[in-house]
């Protein structure tokens, strides 16, 4: 997915809209997210106290799921985040895999309610991380049973499969890689070499192993041709049980589901950089060679110096006069005319004004 | 600054000063047009043998004179693939703002990553050395900014994947 938080920005809103509401709404929203997630929001004027929400979100992975609808864990976990604000209505709305009762009536006011309904907006993400979740307790578990070598092929976003292969002692994930612009694997590459460094290093001992190749590791063999071609090689994660043990599951379900979206924000944001910093330096290289032009140094030169010497050089004494005899004639003007009389001007104008001496070259328009 | 590099850079400039002794001349086969030469290449007398500098096999200046105009192709070094789509992106960045630089080619010649064409024009509003040390600093330039942006480029991608990895502990 694209989005990094959990909490959908438009379904919160919506949620926040009709709970600051005054007057009860009547809603009937559809919201579409990433191509594959759809919200159906209902409100209504009758019944102010309640809204509906209905979510159908793609499978995680259909082979683990043997009955139409949420497993039964999904639900359990979609119900223990508010237990008393929202209820599970069965059967679902149809074409919708999951529909929720909000009790507006019982969701606090303040700053408590915008934390409420941001974590009812993230069901979305509560449904898949469920199921992802699962998969890894189960290896915290130690079950030999569940132990399969055989690769569970999960679908967050329809272009972006990855796999999940249980082992003995760790579930490694494996993330094929593609991308649109041969620029994008390129960054993208020297990232996860990074990664691979990184997690080398004894500082990150703790962190899951992850490694990088071109070629698609051997777990993969007799996997889909389509799902082994990539441009941007396979990333794997070796997840240990320490790695789910209590908060951390979450926050490594998370992180594994959100693999590609933190990937591709990185190259995103990496473009960005790159060409914010070909603008800079393209001033920088221009202004090289706007100093070569020819003068440039005289005016340089010219700039340069004390500038009242320069004031000094370049007024002339008839300047002077002739400012200093303006600013005089002005001054008389202000004591001698506090009333305008319109018919005088041009008279007003003649006695106060300094005769002008036109050159003889120059013709003068006669009054 | 890299003994090669040092030695590079002056046998550019060198050539540079030897080679910008350009003068207006019209154009032999249409009347009335001044064109530069270097690019038509109509008439054999007007052209002087094209100079190849090469610091190594992956960077190399190629320098063409004529009469009235003077071509300068640069091909800069990409190690890794990572050089490569910087340095591509960067001097294309460039080319698509060459009213910026007045002497860039829209267009490098075949072969190189960079070219500039001065005229006799060019000489005559701006002066010579400064345009020689500008040429020359461009390089320098490149050189520095690609490798600063490589450098940028893992440093960022060091600290993603740090971030990345801290949600695992």
């Amino acid at each position: 997915m694209a989005c990094l938080e959990r909490a959908s920005p438009a379904l919160k809103e919506v949620l926040l809209k009709l709970h600051r509401a005054e007057i009860p709404m009547e809603i009937d929203h559809h919201i579409h997210e990433f191509g594959s997630v759809q919200y159906h929001i209902q409100a209504s004027q009758s019944d102010p106290h309640h809204v509906y929400l209905s979510v159908s979100t793609p499978i995680l992975s259909k082979g683990i799921i043997l009955c139409d609808g949420l497993p039964p864990t999904t639900l359990q976990t979609v119900q223990r985040t508010y237990p008393s604000i929202v209820e599970i209505i069965e059967p679902p709305k149809e074409g919708y895999q999951l529909t929720l009762k909000i009790k507006f009536d019982k969701i606090p006011h303040g700053k408590e309610s915008v934390k409420v309904i941001t974590d009812i907006s993230a069901v979305q993400a509560v449904i898949l991380s469920s199921q992802l979740k699962e998969m890894l307790w189960n290896l915290g578990s130690q079950d030999i049973s569940l132990v399969m070598y055989k690769p569970i092929k999960l679908i967050y976003h329809p272009r972006e499969p990855f796999f999940i292969i249980r082992m003995p002692k760790k579930i490694t994930a494996v993330f094929p890689m593609r991308f649109r612009d041969k620029s994008d694997v390129i960054i993208a590459t020297a990232f996860f070499q990074e990664l691979m460094e990184v997690g080398c290093s004894e500082e990150w001992v703790k962190a899951p192993p992850c490694t990088w190749s071109p070629i698609p590791p051997p777990e993969l063999r007799g996997e889909n041709f389509e799902d082994l071609s990539t441009n941007g090689g396979f990333v794997s994660f070796d997840i240990f049980s320490r790695h789910v043990e209590g908060k951390k599951l979450d926050r490594t379900a998370w992180s594994l589901l959100n693999f590609y979206a933190y990937v591709k924000y990185h190259v995103q944001c990496t473009r960005g950089f790159i060409q914010r910093r070909m603008r800079k330096r393209l001033e920088s290289l221009a202004q090289v060679l706007q100093k070569s032009g020819i003068g440039e140094d005289e005016q340089n030169k010219e700039v340069q110096g004390c500038k009242y010497m320069r004031k000094v050089l370049t007024f002339s004494k008839s300047k002077t006069f002739k400012g200093k005899c303006c600013s005089f004639s002005m001054k008389i003007k202000r004591i001698h005319s506090p009333i305008k009389i319109h018919a005088f001007n041009r008279f007003h104008r003649r006695l106060w004004k300094l005769p002008k001496f036109y050159s003889l070259r120059r013709y003068s328009k006669l009054d | 600054m890299a003994n090669t590099l040092r030695s590079y850079l002056a046998c550019i400039r060198n050539t540079l000063e030897a080679a910008m002794c350009l003068q207006n001349f019209p154009c032999q086969e249409v009347e009335r047009h001044n064109k530069p030469e270097v690019e038509l290449k109509t008439s054999s007398e007007l052209l002087l043998n094209p100079v190849l500098i090469c610091r190594n096999e992956a960077e190399k200046c190629l320098i063409e004179t004529s009469i009235n105009s003077l071509r300068i192709s640069i091909k800069v070094k990409q190690a890794d693939e990572l050089e490569n789509i910087l340095t591509k992106k960067f001097l294309r960045f460039l080319s698509m703002r060459a009213e910026a630089f007045q002497v860039l080619r829209r267009k490098p010649v075949q072969g190189y990553d960079i070219s500039f064409l001065i005229t006799n024009y060019h000489c005559e509003d701006m002066q010579k050395h400064k345009l020689i040390d500008f040429i020359v600093q461009f390089m320098e330039d490149i050189d520095k900014e690609i490798s600063e942006l490589k450098m940028s480029v893992n440093t960022r991608g060091r600290l993603v994947a740090t971030e990345f990895l801290k949600q695992f502990v």
